[in-house]
């Protein structure tokens, strides 16, 4: 399709994340404006790109592309630019586009210069079974989720940061109030929550009928997960942790999420069965 | 014996040499303004006296007859009256003579000195102090012309320059904060307390910006329930504003008050009936209304004076070449007054009269 492979278009896309970002960060040093219209210019252009790859990766594997480090981050990235393409005209967060297409070109570019994220695996890595590819696709989407709330959990600490030592930057006046970023973290915690209790129930269908091919690492870090996900929402409930330590528990607990994909994929990679049959994709691995 | 001209001058204290916390300890209430200023007129050696006092700056303006021997005296008399240390005092001061005395009330006059660059509410407040001493029979002929010149020059300069234009205003300040806060202001419920002037103002900004419920509690039950019907809101008691604390997401505080009126333990006690939702306290009370160890609390954001001002002056940058022009138009009054006066000091006539009056006037009288 246009000539692209789909490695090229993962970096292409890669590269667009990160002169939006850049550009956006320019125009803010230096004509003092959001440039919300940068932003969302290289989300749009990278997002094109990332589901093109996606699909010309999905393709060679005849399955949703999450099969080691660098898919499953490239599956996250686009799942959160989804999502920011849906909430975003909702809420109307300002700056939401800015931090977004940072945390996309922090990822895309980290998978892509960092050797030995996108190997080989066995094509057949969800076994043909729709129950886990569900699990699968759901998981990720609520880490984008996740991570979306990371970034509203970010901006309320700059703010809050920012109005409590006074300092009156230009990034601070921009971003929105805390109050409306403390009740989009709130509906983000649910929705995320939600998302994953459901990849995990649909999970433990394919995990009561395949015990040995389920990690015990892998079982325990996701339940975890979700357990810290859970209790902060109880916690919030019974007004033990709100705002700015919500959004810390949000921001911490994401920054591990994230971390642990990949002793995750690595304890998921040495569990897996017939190490040989690779059906490889059209991208160089190593 | 020293001529008038040499004896004119300024002491004082304003937002330039002390911060908040110094500058409340020096702040004169109205009765005491007019204590001072009549205990050092009674001085042998003070010809005429005047005293301001605002939220910003405590300036006594006078005419003696031996400058250096009288400036220990003023710093001990406000030191006696406030009770604070001298060392402090010293420290945190300021003293002009002649010219630089000149000079120093036509930039106040003009706004230039004011914590707000440019504001214009100074110029009322001097006004107002000015009026106060000639009606207590403190200034004669040398502070009633200084005085009448420096508001016609401050008028001068700030209609030739604009230095006004571009000028953010403290209730401009405090309603962008609380939009940052809460972002849309208008279901904020605001409780005002104290009925002061900067307090008002800064409540009608909140209310052009669409908040709907504003509150009023002041000492003075009929000043609050006045403020509260111009308002369209409800007066509450003064006694019980802290127990009602916890439905407010804005205090507005600006009372007369020598001690704090909104304590850190009944901020703390209204917190946990709302522990998740912010409050935005604006002290603009001189002294300070609101305990400063609030501030610690979690979403609990409290800007006093100096705070809101420094966001206010943030564009001066910009307004930069206006204030230059108005300080040379002003610097240009200053001079010309300063040669009038030489010029009358010149003729022994006047300089008798000036130093005669008002103090022999007032002898003269009660004899």
């Amino acid at each position: 399709m246009l000539g692209l492979s789909d490695t090229l278009a993962f970096s292409l896309a890669a590269i667009c994340y990160s002169v939006g970002f850049l550009l956006a960060s320019l125009r803010l040093r230096f004509k003092q404006s959001d440039g919300a219209w940068i932003s969302y210019a290289g989300l749009i252009a990278g997002f094109s790109l990332q589901t093109l790859a996606l699909n010309l990766r999905g393709a060679a594997i005849q399955a949703c592309p999450l099969g080691n480090l660098f898919e499953i981050t490239q599956f996250i990235v686009w799942s959160l630019i989804l999502i920011f393409f849906i909430i975003g005209p909702i809420f109307r967060l300002r700056w939401l586009s800015y931090f977004t297409i940072a945390l996309a070109a922090m990822l895309t570019l980290l998978v892509s210069l960092v050797p030995g994220t996108d190997t080989a695996y066995q094509s057949s890595v969800f076994g043909g079974n729709p129950w886990i590819e569900l699990h699968a696709t759901l998981a990720m989407f609520s880490y984008a989720v996740f991570a979306i709330l990371a970034l509203t959990s970010l901006m309320f600490l700059l703010q809050q940061r920012s109005l409590k030592k006074k300092h009156h930057s230009r990034l601070s006046q921009y971003l929105p109030s805390i109050q409306q970023l403390d009740t989009m973290a709130r509906r983000l915690l649910l929705t995320g929550f939600c998302v994953l209790t459901a990849a995990l129930a649909f999970g433990a269908v394919f995990w009561i009928q395949n015990l040995q091919l389920v990690p015990i690492f892998k079982l325990l870090v996701t339940c975890l997960i979700w357990v810290g996900y859970g209790s902060i929402i109880v916690l919030r409930w019974q007004h033990k942790i709100v705002t700015r330590r919500h959004a810390m528990a949000c921001l911490i607990l994401f920054c591990g999420a994230l971390a642990s994909l990949w002793p995750v994929q690595s304890a998921r990679s040495s569990t897996e069965l017939q190490p040989a049959a690779v059906n490889a994709p059209t991208s160089d691995r190593d | 014996m020293s001529t008038t001209l040499q004896s004119l001058f300024v002491f004082g204290s304003s937002h330039r040499e002390a911060p908040l916390a110094i500058r409340e300890r020096f702040a004169l209430g109205p009765e005491e303004t007019l204590q001072l200023q009549a205990q050092l007129f009674e001085l042998p050696d003070i010809k005429e006296c005047l005293v301001v006092s605002t939220c910003n700056r405590i300036e006594i303006y006078g005419l003696a007859q031996n400058a250096s021997n009288i400036e220990t005296s003023v710093r001990e008399n406000l030191c006696a009256l406030r009770g604070v240390e001298r060392e402090l005092l010293d420290a945190h001061s300021f003293w002009h003579s002649n010219l630089e005395a000149l000079q120093h009330v036509l930039e106040v006059c003009g706004g230039l000195e004011s914590q707000i660059v440019g504001e214009t509410e100074i110029l009322g407040q001097m006004k107002q102090a000015y009026a106060r001493a000639q009606a207590a029979n403190c200034i004669g002929s040398v502070l009633n012309r200084v005085f009448e010149k420096s508001f016609q020059a401050a008028k001068a300069a700030r209609n030739q320059t604009g230095i006004t234009a571009g000028q953010v205003s403290i209730g401009n300040v405090a309603v962008e904060l609380a939009s940052r806060i809460f972002g849309q202001i208008s279901t904020s419920r605001v409780l005002l307390l104290g009925s002061g002037e900067v307090a008002e103002k800064t409540a009608k900004a909140l209310k052009s910006k669409g908040v709907a419920d504003i509150s009023v509690s002041s000492r003075n039950f009929e000043n609050a329930h006045q403020l509260a019907h111009n308002f369209e809101g409800a007066a509450i008691e003064f006694s019980d504003f802290q127990q009602q604390l916890a439905h407010f997401d804005i205090v507005v505080s600006s009372t007369a008050a020598t001690e704090p009126v909104l304590t850190r333990t009944s901020l703390e006690r209204a917190r946990k009936k709302r522990p998740d939702q912010p409050c935005f306290l604006i002290d603009l009370g001189m002294p300070r209304d609101i305990e400063p160890s609030v501030e610690d609390l979690d979403e609990v954001y409290l800007y006093n004076l100096d705070d809101l001002s420094k966001i206010a002056n943030e564009n001066l940058e910009q307004r930069k070449t206006k204030i230059e022009a108005a300080r040379v138009i002003l610097k240009r009054h200053a001079w010309n007054l300063w040669l009038q006066l030489r010029r009358r000091e010149l003729q022994p006539k006047r300089v008798e009269a000036a130093l005669q009056s008002p103090k022999s006037n007032a002898v003269a009288n009660q004899a």
